[in-house]
Formats: structure tokens, sequence, C-alpha cells
């Protein structure tokens, strides 16, 4: 007898303060449902498109890189560049010069290539070949 | 080494000036004259380990102890928005002095104890 009105008068209470908060907390609910649309994000999906699910293609990777090279003043004869060419040997570039190709490479892909990785890369195909294995280039 | 070195120094001037084409195409510059400078040095020359220790604390500098500021004047005042990013050197006025990471002893003293 004296718990159930004990357990009654509890839960009257809570009753009340949860409508009393409920009154509160009405201006917060925007906020509330912009947090929770973070857990739902499927109906904001479709804005976020960063990139092609696809990821890169080789010769689109291909026409970038030669692209850069382009650009490049150093690049002793344009008309080597290709898709296979070296660094050094076909196009003229000291070891200075591949550092700076290797980091406009990094730049253009937006991805950073530890220096392991970095010193191997002497060649467009080379070039080409790791930002194909890369998944987050773009 | 060196091309490590050199490779460092680009990725802070592009850490430290970036948005700025200006001063990072400036700082490139001066990266690249300075290398180019040394590049008839040979392997086992003597004054090749101090280059190289040079330009890695270029590079430490830059990335750490460098911040872009842009002047954002509110309500009449001279105010400036600093661009404070992961790689800035964070410390207080104590630690901030020690090189290293080394921490600094503080003995207890105040200044009435003198």
């Amino acid at each position: 007898m004296f718990r159930t009105a004990l357990l009654r008068s509890a839960r009257r209470a809570t009753s009340q303060a949860a409508r009393s908060s409920g009154a509160i907390a009405r201006p917060v609910v925007p906020s509330s449902f912009i947090t929770k649309s973070r857990f739902a994000p499927s109906a904001f999906q479709a804005a976020r498109c960063y990139s092609a699910a696809a990821g890169l293609s080789k010769p689109e990777v291909e026409g970038r890189i030669v692209d850069l090279l382009k650009n490049f003043d150093k690049v002793s004869d344009p008309s080597k560049l290709s898709p296979t060419s070296h660094f050094s040997n076909d196009l003229g570039l000291d070891s200075l010069d591949t550092v700076e190709v290797v980091m406009a490479i990094e730049e253009e892909f937006s991805i950073e290539i530890p220096d392991k990785e970095a010193d191997a890369i002497h060649s467009v195909d080379k070039a080409v070949e790791y930002i194909l294995a890369q998944p987050d280039a773009h | 080494m060196a091309l490590a070195a050199y490779r460092h120094l680009l990725r802070s001037t592009r850490i430290a000036f970036q948005g700025d084409a200006q001063v990072l195409h400036a700082a490139r510059f001066q990266a690249r004259d300075a290398f180019r400078k040394n590049a008839t040095m040979e392997q086992g020359d003597p004054a090749l380990g101090p280059a190289i220790a040079h330009a890695e604390e270029v590079a430490k500098i830059l990335r750490e102890n460098v911040v872009q500021g842009k002047r954002v004047d509110k309500e009449g005042e001279e105010r400036y928005k600093l661009r404070i990013h992961e790689h800035t050197e964070r410390g207080d006025n104590n630690t901030v002095k020690m090189p290293n990471g080394q921490t600094v002893v503080i003995d207890g003293k105040k200044c009435t104890d003198r």
C-alpha cells in the first residue's frame, strides 16, 4: 500500500518533470534535429558528391601528370613527354627537379607520398601506377 | 638524404604558406636557390651534414613556428585572425623556451623571496 503510493507519486513527479522540461526544451528542438540528422544522413547524402565513386581511370591520371609536366619549365624537350617517359633520362630533370615534380603530383592528387615511395618514383608510369594504387587520390 | 630534406622543406612551405601563392612561391624559390648553390657538394664533404641539418631546421621552423595571420578589424579595433594548425608548436611561457620538449624545472621561488 505504502509502496504503490510511493510509486504513483514518483511516476507523477517524473511525468511532470518530463512535461516541464519538454516545455523548456522546445526552443532547442531545431538544433537537436540537426544533431539527429547526423545519424540519419541518407536525406543529405545527395549533396555530398566529392568525387566519382569509381575512382580514377588510368588515362585520366596519365593525362593530368603529363599536363603537369608540360607546365614545368625545366622539362628540356616537351616533345618527349609521354606516359612512359623517365624524368631524368627523357626529360632532362635532375634529382632536385624530380623531388619538385613528385611534390607537384602530391598536390595535384591531394595525397601525401611517404619518403620511401617518393624516392622510387622516377618516371611517369611509376607515378601513374602509384596514384592508381591510392584509394584516396582524387 | 639531401633530397629528403628538400622534400621536407617544400612540404613545410606548403603547410606554412597555405593559400598565399606569392609567399609560397618566394619561399620555394629561395629553397631551390639554396639547394642549387650546394648541388655540387660531394658525398662525404664535411659541409654536407650541417647543410642538410640546416635545411631540416628551416623546415621545422616553417612548420612549427610560422603562423599565418589575417587582419580582421572588429569594432574599430585592430585584430588579427591566426591560422594555427596541427603542426604549430604550442606551449606555455615556461615550456616554449626549452628546446626539444625538455621541461622547465621550477624551484618554487617567488619574486618576494629574493
